[in-house]
């Protein structure tokens, strides 16, 4: 099947160059590049709940749960880097199922109320509890990862992790899609009534999407804690969510890819003005020029480009004569 | 918490309440009609008190004609945003909301460049306090009751005393039957959308004398709005109205006695477990 080749090969080639970044760049771009796969972690990890058409907006909180509870494992009570990102992920999973059972059941937009409050009640309670995160000064002194016993010191072995990380996450959540499961996410997208009289239990599925969501955000968090070394209550805030469900837009709902194109296209492209101001309004247009325009995401920009020309080449069969 | 200090943070969380009220029934009104949550609320309540800040402070015009200016420019604003947002996405409910988000956050970001980078203050316009059983209650605070009031009351007549009125509550009801009766739903859309957008704009414009004014200053207001309309009920006028007070009075009762900030996980805590218990809210109906 040749389709499936090019696939693969455009895989294979992606994957070579992303292992290849800390051999042809600096530090600077292994930092650049580790972040930009932790965005597609987040990004990818929000698809299932957007696929059952639950309009997250407070992904940030639980990837500052996964951050703040690895981080704090590690830190005081020594425990191992696996250990302690598996027990963020696992209580981000578990907020996020405290959260989602009560506000899961209502219409859509409930739930993207209830997020979007929850996001400053997490960045509250992180700037409030100071004896545990110190607040506003900031948690500092995260040890780095470590695999096995062996701490990873160097930037480019957290960014073999990090891509390691990444392409787990990614396999399993295509499986997912693929699977009988992904079937019942998408048939609660396209309408939960329908779903709901074909006997599809709706409530637990989209409480499922969410949960596993959160728990890959806080799987996210977790790395970006040992990789950043510095936790700071209101990097997880509002911003960083709205970015999250920006990646999954321009890149395009649709496909799989969408996300994880987004978050790499639009990481990069905002990298000059991160954290300025300029990077929000950066995002912002992005955004809402995608909606307007091009409402697949760019997943379907070269099919659009290919309509174009179609639609050119019907409309002027003869060169004209003024050109 | 002494006789005085309670009455005192009552009378502050009615008037808190009432902006909270003005907010909440903008966002209620415009999901009845349209369905979608206008998440650019609390930054037309920033562009608002913005506004004052500089045609009333800088331009030295007065109070009144600032506000009324600032509820003008932002309903227009509003019925631009219908037109260029909400009319092209042809009612996708979800890429609405996603793209009021970025609208959103392009106005707080746009603002720092704009505004600049320290916050604004907007002198008192109402100066001095005022004794109230025995307690002393700053006026700018008090003369908040009366405007929201009167602007409470001048929306409940339009909605249900005139035409465009009629015509948004048939919206409200069906919008295809309304549309097959000869009202032209795109207007009054924009309309509500205006109306939305004003009455934001006049929360904003009410509070900039009193908190200090920066480009994410809307942020809590609508956090606030978001908790009222999920306590109250979507689309219930009566349930925003209430909402807004009780939340008035949990904001500023419990803020005094234990600060702000556990007051607003307090009330989180609080709309989950209704929302466990009583899934549409306190006036909600089952859509």
């Amino acid at each position: 099947m040749p389709r499936k080749l090019g696939v693969s090969i455009v895989l294979a080639v992606l994957v070579i160059l992303a292992l290849l970044v800390p051999e042809l760049g600096g530090d600077y771009y292994v930092h650049v590049f580790a972040l930009v796969f932790t965005n597609v972690i987040l990004a990818a990890s929000l698809r299932p709940s957007l696929t059952c058409g639950q309009l997250n907006i407070g992904h940030s909180a639980f990837m500052s749960i996964g951050a703040y509870t690895s981080a704090l494992l590690a830190k005081n009570l020594a425990v191992p880097f696996e250990i302690a990102l598996l027990c963020g992920a696992l209580l981000a999973a578990a907020v996020g199922l405290a959260i989602g059972y009560p506000s899961l059941r209502l219409r859509g937009v409930y739930f993207a109320m209830v997020t979007v409050a929850f996001v400053e009640v997490i960045r509250l309670i992180a700037q409030l509890w100071v004896s545990l995160t110190r607040g506003m000064s900031g948690l500092s002194g995260i040890p780095k990862p470590s695999l096995l016993g062996m701490t990873l010191t160097t930037r480019a072995s957290q960014y073999y992790l990090v891509v390691g990380l990444a392409v787990v996450i990614l396999l399993v959540l295509w499986k997912l899609e693929h699977s009988r499961l992904g079937l019942i996410w998408k048939s609660i997208g396209m309408g939960d009534n329908l779903a709901q009289s074909l006997g599809v239990n709706i409530a637990r599925h989209k409480l499922l999407a969410f949960m596993l969501g959160c728990f890959f955000a806080g799987t996210a968090g977790a790395f970006y804690a040992h990789f950043i070394r510095f936790l700071f209550p209101p990097e997880f805030g509002f911003l960083m969510a709205t970015n999250i469900l920006v990646y999954n837009y321009v890149g395009g709902r649709g496909h799989f890819v969408g996300p994880i194109l987004g978050a790499i296209f639009l990481s990069l492209l905002s990298e000059p003005f991160r954290g300025s101001p300029y990077e929000t309004i950066f995002f912002s247009i992005a955004m809402l020029l995608t909606i307007l325009f091009l409402p697949g995401g760019l997943i379907t920009l070269p099919g659009k480009l290919a309509e174009l020309k179609r639609w050119r080449a019907a409309a002027s069969p003869t060169p004209s004569p003024a050109a | 918490m002494t006789f005085a200090l309670f009455v005192q943070s009552a009378i502050v969380g009615v008037s808190l309440g009432s902006i909270y009220i003005l907010m909440a029934l903008g966002l209620t009104l415009m999901f009845g009609m349209m369905h979608i949550i206008n998440f650019a609320h609390g930054a037309v309540y920033m562009l608002g008190a913005f506004v004052i800040y500089y045609i009333f402070f800088q331009g030295g015009a007065p109070y009144f004609a600032a506000f009324v200016a600032s509820m003008i420019l932002l309903g227009v604003f509003g019925y631009l945003v219908e037109r260029s947002i909400y009319r092209p996405i042809k009612g996708g409910i979800e890429p609405t909301l996603v793209a009021l988000l970025a609208l959103t956050t392009f106005l707080q970001a746009a603002g720092y460049p704009v505004f600049g980078q320290l916050d604004k203050h907007v002198p008192p316009v109402f100066p001095g306090t005022r004794n109230i059983l025995g307690v002393g209650i700053s006026v700018e605070r008090l003369m908040i009751i009366p405007v929201a009031a009167a602007l409470v009351i001048a929306l409940y007549l339009f909605i249900n005393k005139t035409r465009l009125g009629a015509a948004m509550r048939a919206i409200e009801q069906d919008k295809e039957a309304a549309a097959l009766q000869g009202v032209n739903v795109h207007v009054v859309n924009g309309l509500a959308f205006a109306i939305g957008f004003a009455l934001a704009a006049a929360s904003g414009a009410l509070m900039a004398p009193i908190f200090k004014l920066d480009p994410m200053m809307g942020e809590q207001p609508l956090l606030k709005a978001f908790i009222i309309i999920i306590l109250g009920g979507l689309g219930s006028v009566p349930g925003a109205i209430l909402g807004g007070l009780m939340l008035g009075l949990i904001d500023s009762i419990v803020a005094t006695a234990l600060g702000a900030e556990p007051a607003f996980l307090l009330s989180f805590v609080f709309i989950i477990m209704l929302l466990l218990f009583r899934p549409t809210g306190l006036f909600g109906y089952a859509s």
